[in-house]
């Protein structure tokens, strides 16, 4: 920009300024100008990012007192806390970007109470038995990594650099998850079982994790403007073809299935071809109308409320300064 | 309640410490109503495996921050070989000519005598 001051430009150069300096592999950061479009964009990805560190702590907490060793339950414990971190720290992401439409923390709260905010598809879902706990850090910690790996470069500065952090410690997830599924795969009968159950009940929300591969499946995508953005690269197809490279020959290496039979590796086109999934599904958990969307937002709306004391004691030196 | 009102929690920049002589590094920023807690969330946030040596928290409003003209300005432009040594790398030549080497980083930093730091 030079000498040129950002004020003394029209509308339309700051957006070409803007679009260069991104296309330049520079960083937005939180005071600079950015286009609504884009600060909109970010605050829905990184505030239900944020948000369902949160909620997706809630089903492997279930298991942290009845993991089957005192190793098992260290180890979950440890991811569990690692989530709330990831949420503290997308959280005060999507703060600083809200921050000039004058809202706070206590607002992203309220809309995630009221239905405004959503959280994750496969957060809405039951975690039955030891199986899924080990699922979840495998194969939903795996689908989580391919889609927040697509974004360490994005475009925003304080997003990127979140989720260095997080990824760092997503290495820590996935050896976690590996370790239990591990044990059950090489286990007994009844534990391999568990294990097939579990991926049986999980597949067709693991598919819908990456989101519609066009928006006609569900009435709206945001990925077109977060790809013009530089906030991610991949289409949501690509992110689902990664997820099945990765991981359907490990499931078949452990003699296991997933719960398609169709699906076969398409050579010529270098794809993989698969049954959608019931897609009306995902339309239901984004009204909050999934499995254990209400008693997993209603324990977070208790954990809130019966909590406010603490808060609120935490905060009394600063009122007496 | 009055952990709601706008103004409870405040904007802290974490900023720690690998070991004694390690730099302070830039962690992230987070929320809490005072310097105490601040500590305490910068641990718990920031801190969960890695060793660290010492933690600092600055509240944000206290830091001046440099706009994004200002940031523009600091762009350089890619003619400094005169400072730096990559602009003398042509003396490891010459002075192999002379049967000597040349007196680079690596060697002058190791006259200290005591290897790593
Ligand atoms: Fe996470
Ligand atoms: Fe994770």
């Amino acid at each position: 920009m030079g000498l040129i001051g950002m004020n003394q430009l029209t509308e339309e150069e700051k957006y070409e300024h803007f679009m260069k300096r991104i296309e330049a592999g520079e960083k937005i950061e939180a005071d600079d100008w950015m286009p609504e479009e884009y600060r909109m964009a970010l605050i829905k990805l990184i505030s239900m990012h944020g948000i369902s560190e949160i909620m997706g702590a809630l089903p492997e907490k279930e298991w942290v007192p009845r993991a089957p060793s005192l190793r098992r339950k260290l180890g979950i414990m440890a991811k569990v806390q690692d989530e709330m971190g990831h949420g503290q720290l997308l959280l005060r992401v999507a703060e600083d970007l809200i921050k000039p439409l004058g809202k706070t923390r206590e607002d992203l709260i309220q809309d995630l109470f009221s239905g405004r905010l959503k959280f994750h598809n496969v957060f809405h879902m039951p975690a039955p038995s030891w199986g899924d706990a080990g699922l979840i850090g495998w194969l939903v910690d795996g689908a989580a990594i391919i889609t927040q790996t697509n974004m360490l470069n994005a475009s925003y500065g304080p997003y990127a650099r979140a989720l260095k952090r997080i990824c760092a410690e997503e290495v820590f997830h996935a050896q976690h998850g590996e370790a239990i599924i591990m044990a059950l795969a090489e286990g007994s009968e009844q534990q391999r079982e568990m294990l097939q159950d579990a991926i049986n009940r999980w597949w067709e929300s693991l598919l819908m994790f990456f989101g519609p591969d066009k928006a006609e499946r569900t009435g709206s995508s945001k990925q077109d403007i977060t790809i013009k953005y530089k906030i991610r690269t991949k289409t949501n197809e690509e992110l689902r073809q990664d997820f099945f490279n990765k991981y359907i020959p490990r499931i078949k290496s452990l003699g296991l299935t997933v719960p398609d039979e169709t699906m076969y590796y398409d050579e010529e086109q270098e794809k993989w071809i698969y049954q959608q999934p019931d897609w009306n599904k995902l339309k239901q958990i984004m009204k909050n109308q999934g499995p254990k969307s209400e008693e997993r937002l209603k324990l977070r709306m208790t954990a809130y409320e019966t909590n406010a004391w603490v808060r609120e004691a935490l905060g009394v030196k600063s009122k007496a300064m | 309640m009055s952990n709601q009102s706008h103004d409870f929690y405040q904007e802290f920049e974490v900023f720690s410490r690998k070991s004694d002589t390690a730099p302070m590094q830039y962690q992230f920023s987070l929320l809490a109503p005072n310097h105490e807690i601040a500590l305490v969330m910068a641990q718990e946030n920031f801190m969960r495996r890695e060793s660290v040596a010492d933690i600092w928290v600055v509240k944000r409003s206290d830091i001046r921050k440099m706009t994004q003209e200002e940031r523009e300005t600091l762009k350089r432009l890619d003619n400094k070989d005169y400072r730096m040594t990559k602009g003398y790398g042509y003396l490891k030549k010459k002075w192999r000519k002379f049967e000597q080497k040349m007196l680079d980083e690596k060697e002058i930093l190791s006259w200290g005598g005591g290897g790593k730091q």
